[in-house]
């Protein structure tokens, strides 16, 4: 696993916008956004580089856009056509490989390590990709070439619009250590002030704090962020969705007023539960076992516990545990589930160090 | 600065020391090469701040100076000069003039005083060894060092020195690679350092070339390594290596010797149906004979029986094949020896009647 890989981050520019400008070109002079009407209290899902000038980016409310630019155009989202321009871009990704990770309609992961194409080189895939989607399509997009998921995606965004940008496996070490922490996809507004709090802004601040430390203060998060700040982000492509959990749930008519009552409930779940394992999940191992309820107050708990294979014994010792937590009250919905152990655990290289 | 010299003695020690110098540069002069002339020598010098090698070239005529060029752009020039040509090389007003029968060419330069040299820290010893003695420790151990490891001290390789032994170890966590050599002289006292890749791969480069004694180098923070023609200098990865000693297990019972070669093919043809991520392989082991089986996530599958030496228990146990294979394809003897003990315990392979090399593999779950 310690192949270098060669990973394409393609990232369509203002999609949406794109598409309408394309569809109606006396749109491509006028600031334009996609969204919900300001009168309906709707957001901006994309708007064009003419728009963005004026300050307004994605997600912002409407109403709020068309203040800093009066002349905003806006028009509501065509999505089914979307989704169509969209296939017609992965069709675009297959041509080159199989190892395709859509992100949403208008980004994906192209995992090309083992391509031939362009004499290996992910670079002049990638400006092939860019080029038949603009010949083909009359759109631009933007690409990040890089060793990994996280620093293609990064990339992705350095020569946008209309561009790309490449990270070779030499150059990691010195993009990562400059890099900002608000870069890295995951990191958000209240977790970047969390890290500035404590003076970290940087990978290469990262790096140097003490990884105990940074384990207490962020826990997950902290790791994550260690390993981004080395470059290290083993994240296959994956060319399908995984199913992490299966689970089955009934909100009753009435609320159930007792455990007992609940019996011919719990049953017919776990029947069901149990058919769909065979038809959708036979080949996955049960990692754990949950039981949602949720309550009369419309508050919700879940318990699980770790179960190799389906028992019905174990859902009836946690059921009682689950409505102990409700203090009595009436039961408003039954949910009965797995969680599936990771596909790539199953397979475990031991190691020589603990 | 001005010398003469011949384009085939010139263009070899050129190319290693560009070698080193880093394609992309973000410093415009770390993707040039140092040219200093002094007592009709001239040193050839590129870095990029972890290693650096310097090319000595003995020339006919010369006259004493420095400056710096783009390597690439050197390289480029000398290689396409004629083979056997003669070269002459002037600086005149900050350009470097090289011309050879009908050409001439005139490059930018930057001034020698801004090339960077690596610190050097205080020297603890040198030894001296045979060249071909230390290109056997790397060539038989680098495979093993890891990539890009969080452990950072991982990615690259240790180097010890004890009276008169010199070893070095790498691993990457799941496998690890020993060899040891004698050094020819003893009273040399106890060094342990540890080579960053890039210092090991341009060593490796540079002994690859060297019949002769080399000279090595203990620095606080820096190790040399001198050869007739070239000096490499890398800085040191600081950080506590593991326990190596710990890891090499001791005393396991189940003792299997197989044609090196013939278990080889097997096992490269059987590997083509392994889960390509993992690349696990499932050994059998019964006596006389060890069956290789693999299959991947299509339900394709392969598997293959090998005739052995084997006499112990009957046992079945999972390998990462590309792990075998890297020291099944490094060892030189006509067999090889596994020492297992259990399905999840580290096996040993050596060389029979050979101990020098060493190398643990820890098995897989599959």
């Amino acid at each position: 696993m310690n192949l270098t890989r060669k990973i394409i981050h393609v990232d369509m520019d203002c999609f949406y916008a794109a598409v309408e400008m394309r569809d109606n070109p006396v749109l491509k002079s006028v600031p334009l956004a996609v969204g919900g009407a300001s009168d309906r209290r709707g957001v901006v899902s994309t708007c064009n580089y003419i728009a963005r000038e004026f300050g307004v980016h994605s997600a912002m409310a409407t109403g709020y856009a068309q203040k800093l630019c009066p002349d905003l155009i806006v028009i509501p989202g065509r999505m089914k056509h979307y989704q169509q321009v969209s296939r017609q871009i992965r069709e675009i990704f297959q041509t080159y490989t199989d190892l395709v990770e859509p992100l949403s309609l208008d980004e994906a992961y192209l995992d090309v390590s083992d391509s031939d194409l362009f004499g290996g080189s992910a670079t002049l895939t990638a400006k092939d990709i860019r080029n038949r989607i603009k010949d083909e399509l009359d759109l631009t997009a933007s690409a990040g070439i890089a060793p990994n998921k996280f620093i293609a995606k990064i990339c992705s965004e350095e020569n946008k619009p209309d561009g790309q940008f490449v990270v070779t496996p030499d150059e990691v070490d010195d993009f990562v250590k400059s890099l900002a922490l608000s870069k890295i996809p995951g990191v958000g507004k209240a977790t970047l002030k969390r890290l500035e709090s404590h003076q970290l802004y940087t990978c290469g601040d990262v790096r140097y704090w003490d990884q105990n430390k940074l384990h207490h203060t962020f826990g997950a998060l902290g790791e994550l962020l260690y390993k981004r700040s080395w470059g290290i982000d083993d994240r296959p492509v994956r060319t399908e969705w995984i199913r992490k959990s299966l689970s089955v749930e009934r909100t009753f008519p009435k609320d159930i007023m007792s455990l007992q009552a609940c019996e011919p409930e719990f049953i017919r779940l776990f029947d069901e539960l149990k058919q769909r394992l065979e038809r959708h999940a036979s080949d996955r191992c049960i990692k754990n076992q949950l039981v949602k309820l949720k309550f009369s107050d419309f508050r919700s708990t879940t318990i699980e516990r770790r179960a190799r294979s389906l028992s019905v014994e174990l859902f009836r010792e946690l059921l009682p545990l689950a409505w102990l937590r409700g203090s009595d009250q009436g039961i408003r919905l039954l949910g009965l589930g797995v969680n599936f152990a990771d596909i790539d655990h199953e397979i475990e290289q031991l190691s020589l160090f603990d | 600065m001005k010398f003469t010299t011949k384009r085939d003695a010139f263009l070899k020690p050129l190319q290693m020391v560009a070698g080193v110098v880093e394609r992309r540069q973000t410093l415009p002069i770390l993707s040039n090469v140092l040219l200093r002339v002094a007592d009709n020598i001239a040193y050839i010098t590129g870095t990029d701040l972890e290693v650096e090698l310097v090319a000595r070239v003995s020339l006919e005529s010369s006259e004493a100076g420095e400056i710096t060029v783009p390597a690439r752009k050197l390289v480029d020039l000398f290689r396409e000069l004629p083979d056997g040509s003669t070269i002459n090389v002037e600086l005149i007003e900050q350009k470097l003039i090289i011309r050879c029968d009908r050409f001439r060419s005139s490059i930018a330069t930057l001034p020698a005083a801004e090339f960077p040299s690596i610190d050097r820290s205080e020297i603890s010893q040198e030894i001296e060894m045979d060249g071909t003695a230390l290109k056997m420790l790397i060539d038989r151990t680098s495979f093993a060092m890891a990539q890009q490891d969080v452990r950072y001290f991982l990615n690259g390789m240790l180097m010890e020195v004890n009276d008169d032994e010199i070893k070095v170890v790498a691993t990457d966590g799941h496998r690890l690679a020993m060899c040891t050599s004698e050094i020819g002289s003893s009273g040399n006292s106890v060094e342990q350092v540890i080579i960053p890749r890039k210092g090991v791969v341009e060593l490796q480069r540079l002994v690859g070339e060297a019949d002769g004694k080399v000279k090595i180098i203990f620095g606080a923070n820096h190790l040399g390594v001198e050869t007739g023609d070239f000096n490499l200098l890398t800085k040191l990865l600081d950080g506590k290596f593991p326990d190596y000693e710990r890891v090499i297990p001791r005393g396991g019972d189940n003792v299997l010797v197989a044609d090196r070669q013939e278990l080889r093919h097997a096992l490269n043809r059987t590997s083509i149906l392994s889960n390509e991520k993992f690349r696990g392989i499932r050994v059998s082991l019964k006596a006389g004979n060890i069956q290789l089986s693999a299959n991947n996530l299509e339900q394709e599958e392969a598997e293959e029986n090998v005739s052995v030496d084997y006499q112990g228990e009957s046992l079945e146990i999972g390998f990462n094949v590309g792990y075998l294979l890297d020291v099944l394809g490094v060892l030189e003897s006509e067999q090889v020896r596994f020492t297992l003990s259990d399905a999840n315990s580290s096996a040993l392979l050596e060389e029979p009647g050979d101990d020098r090399s060493l190398y643990v593999v820890m098995p897989m779950k599959l």
